[in-house]
């Protein structure tokens, strides 16, 4: 069960492995459009996994990244049909990003690292798991950003409306693509700094 | 490692590509009423926030719009007869132009001179969030109210949009401030307003 449990913390795929940070930034701006986000990689990836994996051995070995690449992309159109049939204002916010999913190095990372050696159970939670290891950097990124940068959670302000009387501002720059980019890095320092103490 | 020939390959990507062409078209078309009425939920309630109705609930908000609205044209395209909040008649006129990065689209309503705007609906596709999404917002918006697309003498010269100080020619009343740090959103939305509240 702890090689299942990496993702989230010593094998992440953001921290660690530095992949999927262009959809992290994103999609950070709000707690909302990042859960949306890290359930529909989640989705992909155990699916994707779990497909690629039990039809293993019937794959080329030649054409396996093309196999790989219309599994992937198959399963982001029919994530991309539902977001817009179910929570259409969510998938307005996420606009691209769904789509840009089939490009996460994340997904194609643990199809080729994993899946293509795996039996189709293990490869399944292999995938949910990285899902989850790249939504919890998400949703600590966006717990900041949507808090700091607009006052509201999940779209409820939070931030009582005493401390705006008292000259308290929304910091603009939050909401900008760079400040996810240092709050992306500070917890990338915070994970090293981790594994330096431990060893 | 197995060895596969080139015959298995091409018949094994032909049968995957077919297996979900068939998957896909299967969603797509299962899913389409759902997507095509979420998106005349989101018009619908657009349009009733530029009559000044406020924010109207999802669950009542196209039961509501047929009951005040009525489809029409205007030089050919589309456009609605409403019942405003406040018991005028105004005119639905739907704008569409290019923002920064993609497309920008809204509603006017006008009241029944046909040239004083009693509210105005902007919505975008990708304009960079905390500048040129402030389009949408009240803040933004609000200032269009009142504002008139005819100068004194009745010629059209749309509600431009300008940075505050220039083009000192045109009257005030036919102008709101462009937004800081959106100058090219800014832009798109001025040349919309022209493009399509233009009688002619």
């Amino acid at each position: 069960m702890r090689k299942y449990l990496g993702p989230l913390s010593k094998d992440n795929p953001i921290l660690v492995q530095i992949l999927g940070v262009c959809s992290a930034l994103a999609v950070t701006a709000q707690l909302k459009p990042a859960v949306v986000m890290t359930l529909s990689v989640m989705v992909v990836c155990a699916v994707a996994n779990l497909v690629i994996s039990l039809i293993r051995n019937t794959i080329p070995p030649r054409i396996r990244i093309i196999v790989q690449l219309l599994v992937v992309s198959t399963l982001v159109i029919v994530v991309d049909q539902v977001l817009q049939a179910v929570v259409y204002d969510v998938s307005k916010m996420l606009s691209v990003f769904v789509g840009l999913i089939i490009t996460n190095c994340i997904i194609m990372g643990r199809l080729e690292a994993f899946a293509l050696s795996h039996k189709p159970i293990p490869s399944f939670i292999d995938g949910l798991m990285n899902g989850a290891g790249y939504g919890l950097v998400l949703v600590i990124v966006a717990f900041f950003r949507e808090l700091l940068g607009s006052g509201t959670l999940w779209n409820y302000p939070v931030i009582p409306s005493a401390f705006y009387e008292a000259g308290y501002m929304n910091n603009g720059l939050m909401i900008l693509p760079p400040m996810a980019l240092i709050l992306v890095g500070t917890l990338v320092w915070i994970q090293n700094s981790k594994k330096i103490n431990a060893k | 490692m197995k060895e596969f020939s080139n015959r298995y390959i091409f018949l094994y990507i032909t049968l995957l590509v077919v297996v979900t062409a068939v998957l896909l078209t299967g969603v797509h078309i299962g899913l389409k009423p759902r997507q095509e009425a979420n998106q005349q939920i989101e018009k619908a309630q657009q349009i009733l926030r530029a009559a000044g109705y406020g924010d109207v609930e999802k669950t009542v908000a196209a039961e509501k719009f047929s009951s005040v609205a009525t489809r029409t044209e205007r030089n050919g395209h589309e456009a609605y007869t409403i019942q405003c909040a406040d018991g005028t008649e105004g005119t639905v006129i739907r704008v569409n132009g290019k923002g920064l990065w993609g497309p920008i689209w809204g509603y006017v309503v006008l009241a029944d001179d046909q040239a004083t705007i009693k509210g105005i609906v902007f919505s975008h596709k990708s304009e960079t969030p905390g500048l040129g999404d402030k389009i949408t917002q009240d803040k933004f918006t609000s200032s269009f109210i009142g504002k008139k697309i005819v100068d004194k003498n009745g010629n059209f010269v749309s509600v431009r949009v300008l940075q505050k100080g220039k083009e000192n020619n045109i009257a005030e009343e036919n102008r709101v401030d462009a937004i800081s740090g959106a100058t090219l959103t800014s832009k798109g939305v001025d040349a919309m307003l022209r493009n399509c509240l233009n009688e002619k």
